[in-house]
C-alpha cells in the first residue's frame, strides 16, 4: 500500500509511532499544569490558560514523566507486537512528491520492536536508578536534582526512541540520517546526564566529540553519493550501483564511518567505553544494544540493499576485504581489550565491540557470496541477515539484562569497579545467578539464547562459505570460501571471551562484599521486574527461538535482498 | 523409607502404564525420568537451597540432602529395570544405527534440530554408571558442608551427563556436553582447595575452547550434507542435526568409489572433532588441565569428573568423528597409536614422581585414557569392545581412588604423600580400602580393572606386534608407583607410626559411616564387574560388532 504523507491511511499505519509522539508532547505539557491564566492584551478578561504559573499538586509530582513515558512505551511496543507476531503483516509506503520516504515493513517492524523494548526496560528500570523522591519533608540536594530532571530524562528517552524507529523505517538515506541524529543527539545528553559527577561529563563530551565527527564524515559520504547518483532512495542507489565510478566506492567508505561509530567498529570504538562507563547503566544498556542496532540498520541498507553485486552476476562485493579485515579486527580487539579491564562496565563495552565484529562477520559472508554459482542466493542472504537480526535482538535480554543487574548495584554507589560485584551472589542469590546467566549467554553458552543467536550467526558463515558444493560431487577443502575461517576467528574470540565473563561470575560466588555493600541489595521493584523480563527472555529464546527466528526471516525477507 | 518410597514410585509407574511388556513401549522413559528430573528437581531444590539467612539454609540442609538422594535413586531404579527388562522388554540386540527406547520430538523446526533420545551398547552402560556413580558420590560426600547446594549440584551434573549420552542429535548433544561444565565449574568454585579459582577458570575455559573448535566441525559437517527433504531436515536450511540420519548417509556415502567428501575435507572434520574430545578425555598435550581441577576440585566433583566425564570424550569420538569418517580413522590410527602411547607413558612417568595423593591419581587417570586410545586405534572389535570396557571399568574404579583421596583429605587435612607412616594402625579401614582400590587400579586380575587392560592388550598385537611391550612396561610402572605410594602410607612409622603433622599431635581419627557406605559399594561392584565383566560387556561385544559391520562393512580390518 502507498500513501501520502499525513493521509488518513498514514496515521493508521503509524498509530505507534504517533502514540510516542504524542507521549513526548505529554511529558512536556503535563508537569507544567497549572492555574496561570492568560489576559487578554488590553482587556480585562483572564482566559484561564493551564500551562505555567502554580503547578498543580497531582500533575506536578516529579514521578508522572517516568511512569508516563513508561506506559507510552508499552503501549506502542504492545501495538507494534500484536500487529507483528502472526506474519500477515501489511508493508506501507509513504511517499512524498514522488519520493519514497518511509516504509513499514516486517524489517522495520521487527528493528522498532527491537528499540520500544530496550527503551520500556530502560525507563522501567530508570524509575528505580533516577527515583523521583515523592515524599513529604525536607529533601536533600541530590534529590531535588533528581526531582527537578525527571522530565528531562524521559523526554530524550523518547527522543531517542522516535529517532530510532525512523532510522528502521526510513527509505531514503537523508531520511536515515536525520532520524540517526535525532536518537544520536538525544544519546549525548543522556550520556552526560550526571553532569555533576567527573566520569559522566567527560563522557557526555567525548562521546559528543567523537559522534559529532562520525557524523561529519558520514554526511559528507551522503552528499558524495548524492554527487553520483544524484537521489538517495535506497531503489535508487541500489539500481544504479553496478554503474558506479569510484567515487561511489569513496563515498561508500565513508558512509561506512559514519555507522561504525554507532556499531561501535574497531578503529572508531574508542568513544564507546568511556561514554559506558561514565552513563548511568540504562542509558549504557541502551547504547550497547538500541544504539548499535540502528548502526547495524545502517550497515545493512548500505551494504546489503545498496552496494551489493547483482544477482547470479560473478563476483564478491567491493567492500569485501574491508569488512572481513573490519570485523576480524574488531571482535580481536574488543575481546582482548576487555580481558583486561577491571571496570565491569568498559569490560562490557568491550565485549560489546567484540560482538559488532561478530555481526559484521556475517555481514561479510552475505558480500563474498558466489552468485553465479548457487540457485538462490537470497536464500543464504536471508538465513544470515536473519541471525543478526536474531542476535541483535537477544542482545537486548542479556546484554541490557547485566547492564540493569549494574544499574541494581548503582543504586547503593558505584558499580564501576570489579569488586562492587563482589559477593553478589551471597548477598541476593537470585540476582547473582541471573547475573551469571547474563554472562554466560554473553559467552555463548547453550542452551541460552546467546548460544543460539552466535550459532546462527557462525552457521549463517558457514552456510555462505560452503553454499551447494554438495552438488558437484566430492569436496575437498579447498573448495570452500575463505570466509569459513570468519567462523573459525570468532570461535577463537569466543573463547577468549569466556575469560572474562567467568571472572564476573567468580568474583560474584566467591569474593566477600567490599566494605559498605554488606547489606542486602536496594529493592527497586521494578528494575527487578525489567531484569527479570531480560531472565526470561534470555533463557526462553534459547530454549525456543522459533518464533523469533520465523520473525526474523520475515524481516530478512522484507528487504528484497535476491 | 527411602526404598519404600521407591517401590511405591516404581509400582505406581508400572499401574499407570500397562503398555509397559510391549517392546516397543510408548512410554518416554528416557527424556523426563532420565534426562529431565534430574535437572529440573535439581534446580528446584537449588531455589529452595539459596536461603540468605544461615540458619534457614543449615535447617534445610538434611532434608534437602535427603531429598536428593531419594531423587537420585530413582534414575538409577530405572535404568537397572531397563537392563533386566523389568519394566519393559528392551530390545538389546541392536544393528548398527539401532537404538532402543528412542524417541523424537521437535525442538527447532526451522534449522532442523530435534529433541531425538535414545539408548545402544554404547550408551547405556554409560548411562548405567552415570546414575549408579550419582548416589554412591552422594552418600560418599554426606558430610560435605554446605550440602544444600553441593547435592543438588551433583544431581544437575547427573542429569546433563545423562544427556550427554543419550543425545542422538548433534545440537542436543552440545547442549548437554556445555551443561555438564556449569555445575562442575560451581563444584569446584565454591568447595574446591586453596587454588579454586585458578583451578576453576581453566576448567571451564580450557574444556570450552576445544568444545567450540568441535562446534565449527559439527556446523561445516552439518552444512556439508546434501540437503533432504523430511521431517529431521530443517525447513530453512534443509539440513538436518539428526545423529541418526548422518550415520545412515555416512554409510550410504562411504562405500566403493561413492565417497562424498574429498579425502583432506574428511581428515580436517575429523581432526576438528577430535580436538574437543581428546581435550576432554584428556590426551596428553591437552590434559594439563585435568591434575589442577582435580586437585582443587572436591570430593565429589573429583569422582564426578573422573568417573563419568572424562568418559564423554571417548563416547564422543566413537559416537561422532568415528561413526562418520571411518577412512579418517585409518589416515590417523597411527597418530592415534602414538597420542595414546604417550598418555599412557607420560602419565605413569609423572604419577612416579608426584608427592600429592590426588595429583597421582590424577595423572594415573591419564594413563588409562591412553589405554582406551590404543583401543580405539588397534582397529580391532576387541579393541573397541576393550575400550568401552574400560571406560566402564574406570568409571567405577576412579571414584574409588578420589573417595580414598577424599577421606585421606578429610580425615588427615594433608595430601602429601609422605606426611604419614602407619596409616593402617589408626585408620584400617581407610587402609583397605586404599589398597583396594590401588590394586584394581594397577589391574590386578579379577578386579574390574584387569579385563580391560588385557583385552586392549590382545587387540594390540595384532596391528603393532612387539611395540606391545611397551604398554606392557608401563603397566608395570603402574604397579610401582601405586605400590611404592601405598608403601609409604600405610606401612612403616615402626610400631607407632608417624602421623601427619598437619593433625597436630591429634589421633587420626577412621573414615566415617558415609564413607564406608560409599566405598563399601563401589569396591563391591568393582569385583562383582571383574568375576563377571560379561554383565556388561556382552552388550558391549554386541555393539561393537554391529558397528565394525556398519561402519568399517566387515569384522575388523
Amino acid at each position: 500500500m502507498t500513501t501520502e504523507v499525513f493521509s488518513t491511511e498514514f496515521w493508521t499505519a503509524f498509530a505507534p509511532e504517533s502514540i510516542l509522539v504524542v507521549g513526548l508532547l505529554l511529558i512536556f505539557i503535563i508537569p507544567n499544569l497549572g492555574n496561570s491564566k492568560f489576559r487578554i492584551p488590553l482587556t480585562k478578561v483572564h482566559v484561564p490558560w493551564f500551562l505555567g504559573g502554580r503547578r498543580f499538586k497531582l500533575t506536578g509530582s516529579p514521578a508522572i514523566p517516568g511512569m508516563l513515558a513508561t506506559a507510552t512505551l508499552f503501549t506502542a511496543l504492545g501495538m507494534m507486537i500484536i500487529e507483528t507476531i502472526d506474519g500477515n503483516m501489511d508493508t506501507t509506503t509513504v511517499t512524498s512528491g514522488g519520493i519514497v520516504i518511509l516504509q513499514i515493513d516486517n524489517f522495520s517492524r521487527y528493528f522498532e520492536i527491537l528499540f520500544l523494548s530496550a527503551a520500556l526496560l530502560a525507563s522501567m528500570a530508570s524509575l528505580d536508578r533516577i527515583p523521583a523522591h515523592t515524599f513529604q519533608g525536607k529533601k536533600s540536594l541530590e534529590e531535588m536534582y533528581d526531582n527537578r530532571r525527571q522530565a528531562d530524562f524521559y523526554i530524550l528517552m523518547l527522543t531517542t526512541a522516535v529517532g530510532m524507529c525512523m532510522v528502521a523505517l526510513a527509505q531514503d538515506l537523508f531520511v536515515l540520517f536525520v532520524g540517526l541524529e535525532l536518537a544520536s543527539l538525544a544519546t549525548y545528553v543522556l550520556v552526560g546526564f550526571h553532569k555533576e559527577s567527573k566520569a559522566g561529563a567527560e563522557s557526555g563530551v567525548k562521546y559528543f566529540i567523537v559522534g559529532s565527527v562520525a557524523s561529519g564524515v558520514g554526511l559528507y559520504g551522503l552528499s558524495l553519493l548524492y554527487l553520483e547518483f544524484g537521489s538517495l532512495q535506497l531503489t535508487t542507489l541500489a539500481a544504479n550501483w553496478a554503474d558506479a565510478s569510484i567515487l561511489g566506492t569513496i563515498a561508500l567508505g565513508l558512509v561506512l564511518v559514519g555507522f561504525g561509530f554507532k556499531v561501535s567498529a574497531a578503529p572508531f570504538h574508542f568513544a564507546a567505553p568511556d561514554a559506558y562507563a561514565g552513563a548511568n547503566s540504562p542509558v549504557a544498556g541502551v547504547l550497547a544494544t538500541a544504539s548499535k542496532a540502528m548502526g547495524m540498520i545502517g550497515l545493512i541498507r548500505v551494504l546489503l540493499v545498496i552496494a551489493l553485486p547483482e544477482a547470479n552476476s560473478e563476483g564478491s562485493a567491493v567492500w569485501l576485504y574491508a569488512l572481513a579485515i573490519l570485523s576480524v579486527v574488531t571482535m580481536t580487539w574488543g575481546n582482548i581489550a576487555a580481558l583486561g579491564s577491571k571496570n565491569p562496565k568498559r569490560m562490557l563495552a568491550y565485549s560489546s565491540v567484540a560482538h559488532a565484529g561478530y555481526m559484521m562477520a556475517a555481514l561479510t559472508a552475505v558480500g563474498a557470496w558466489r552468485w553465479g554459482e548457487i540457485e538462490a542466493p537470497g536464500d543464504y542472504a536471508e538465513a544470515i541477515v536473519a541471525a543478526v537480526l536474531f542476535h541483535l535482538f537477544v542482545l537486548v535480554a542479556f546484554k541490557l539484562g547485566a547492564f540493569l543487574v549494574l544499574g541494581l548495584l548503582e543504586m547503593e554507589g558505584g558499580a564501576s569497579r570489579l569488586s562492587a560485584l563482589a559477593g553478589l551472589a551471597r548477598r541476593d542469590p537470585l540476582i547473582g545467578t541471573a547475573m551469571f546467566i547474563f554472562m554466560l549467554a554473553l559467552a555463548g553458552v547453550p542452551p541460552l539464547a546467546g548460544f543460539m543467536s552466535k550459532f546462527l550467526v557462525i552457521a549463517g558463515i558457514v552456510s555462505a562459505s560452503i553454499g551447494e558444493l554438495w552438488m558437484n560431487g566430492t569436496v575437498s577443502f579447498s573448495d570452500i570460501h575463505w570466509i569459513w575461517w570468519l567462523a573459525l576467528a570468532m570461535f577463537l574470540n569466543s573463547a577468549i571471551s569466556v575469560f572474562y565473563y567467568l571472572r564476573i561470575g567468580v568474583v560474584m560466588f566467591l569474593d566477600v562484599p567490599e566494605e559498605g555493600r554488606r547489606k542486602p541489595l536496594p529493592y527497586g521493584a521494578s528494575i527487578r521486574m525489567a531484569i527479570w523480563v531480560c531472565l526470561v527472555a534470555t533463557v526462553i529464546l534459547g530454549l525456543s527461538g522459533d518464533t523469533l527466528i520465523d520473525m526474523c526471516y520475515r524481516a530478512a525477507e522484507s528487504l528484497n535482498l535476491s | 523409607m527411602l526404598v519404600g518410597g521407591l517401590l511405591i514410585i516404581v509400582a505406581g509407574l508400572m499401574a499407570f502404564f500397562p503398555s509397559m511388556s510391549e517392546s516397543d513401549s510408548a512410554v518416554d522413559w528416557i527424556s523426563i525420568p532420565l534426562v529431565g528430573f534430574p535437572i529440573i528437581v535439581s534446580c528446584i531444590l537449588l531455589a529452595f537451597a539459596s536461603q540468605e539467612t544461615r540458619e534457614r539454609k543449615e535447617l534445610l540442609a538434611v532434608p534437602i540432602r535427603l531429598f536428593t538422594l531419594a531423587a537420585s535413586l530413582i534414575p538409577l531404579a530405572i535404568s537397572t529395570a531397563l537392563f533386566f527388562d523389568w519394566l519393559i522388554m528392551v530390545d538389546w540386540d541392536l544393528m548398527y544405527n539401532e537404538y532402543a527406547l528412542e524417541k523424537e520430538y521437535v525442538w527447532i523446526e526451522t534449522i532442523g534440530v530435534s529433541w531425538h533420545v535414545g539408548m545402544d551398547g554404547l550408551s547405556f552402560p554409560m548411562v548405567w554408571l552415570t546414575t549408579f556413580l550419582i548416589p554412591v558420590t552422594i552418600i560418599t560426600t554426606w558430610n560435605e558442608k554446605d550440602g544444600a547446594t553441593y547435592h543438588p549440584l551433583l544431581l544437575m551434573m547427573g542429569g546433563a551427563l545423562i544427556g550427554v549420552f543419550v543425545a542422538l542429535d548433534l545440537f542436543l548433544f552440545y547442549v548437554f556436553w556445555e551443561l555438564t561444565l556449569i555445575p562442575m565449574f560451581f563444584l569446584i568454585l565454591k568447595w574446591g582447595g586453596k587454588d579454586r579459582r585458578y583451578a576453576a577458570q581453566k576448567f571451564f575455559i580450557y574444556t570450552f575452547c576445544a568444545s567450540v573448535i568441535m562446534l565449527l566441525g559439527l556446523i561445516t559437517l552439518y552444512f556439508l550434507q546434501p540437503e533432504g527433504n523430511g521431517s529431521q531436515y530443517g525447513t530453512l536450511t534443509g539440513r538436518t542435526f539428526d545423529m541418526t540420519v548422518l550415520f545412515a548417509n555416512a554409510t550410504a556415502y562411504n562405500v566403493g568409489d561413492n565417497v562424498f567428501l574429498g579425502e583432506d575435507m574428511q581428515n580436517i572434520l575429523f581432526a576438528m572433532l577430535m580436538i574437543g574430545f581428546l581435550v576432554k578425555l584428556p590426551a596428553v598435550p591437552f590434559h594439563t588441565w585435568l591434575p589442577d581441577a582435580h586437585v582443587q576440585a572436591p570430593t565429589g566433583g573429583s569422582m564426578l569428573l573422573a568417573g563419568v566425564m572424562l568418559k564423554m570424550g571417548a563416547y564422543g569420538m566413537l559416537r561422532i568423528p568415528i561413526a562418520i569418517f571411518p577412512d579418517a580413522v585409518i589416515y590417523y590410527q597411527d597418530v592415534i597409536m602414538a597420542i595414546g602411547l604417550i598418555s599412557l607413558v607420560w602419565g605413569a612417568v609423572v604419577c612416579l614422581g608426584q608427592t600429592n595423593l590426588k595429583r597421582m591419581v590424577a595423572y594415573s587417570s591419564v594413563s588409562h585414557m591412553g589405554v582406551i586410545l590404543l583401543g580405539i586405534a588397534s582397529m580391532q572389535p576387541i579393541g573397541y569392545a576393550a575400550a568401552l570396557f574400560m571406560m566402564f571399568a574406570h568409571g567405577i574404579i576412579s571414584p574409588m581412588l578420589f573417595a580414598v583421596c577424599g577421606a585421606f583429605k578429610h580425615h588427615y587435612h594433608s595430601m602429601e604423600i609422605g606426611s604419614m607412616r602407619g596409616m593402617a594402625k589408626w585408620s584400617p579401614y581407610l587402609s583397605v580400602y586404599m589398597m583396594f582400590a590401588w590394586m584394581a587400579s594397577l589391574g590386578l586380575p579379577l578386579l574390574a580393572g584387569f579385563v580391560a587392560e588385557l583385552m586392549v592388550l590382545i587387540a594390540y598385537w595384532p596391528e603393532y606386534g612387539w611395540w606391545i611391550l611397551l604398554p606392557g612396561f608401563v603397566l608395570a610402572i603402574t604397579a610401582a608407583y601405586y605400590l611404592w605410594s601405598m608403601q609409604r602410607t600405610i606401612f612403616e612409622g615402626g610400631d607407632e607410626g608417624q602421623p601427619p603433622e598437619s593433625l597436630n599431635g591429634e589421633t587420626p581419627p577412621d573414615i566415617t559411616l558415609p564413607e564406608n557406605i560409599g566405598m563399601i559399594i563401589l569396591a563391591i561392584f568393582t569385583v562383582i564387574f571383574g568375576i563377571f565383566p560379561f554383565i556388561a560387556l556382552g552388550m558391549m561385544d554386541q555393539w561393537t560388532v554391529a558397528f565394525f559391520e556398519g561402519v568399517f562393512n566387515s569384522g575388523g580390518i
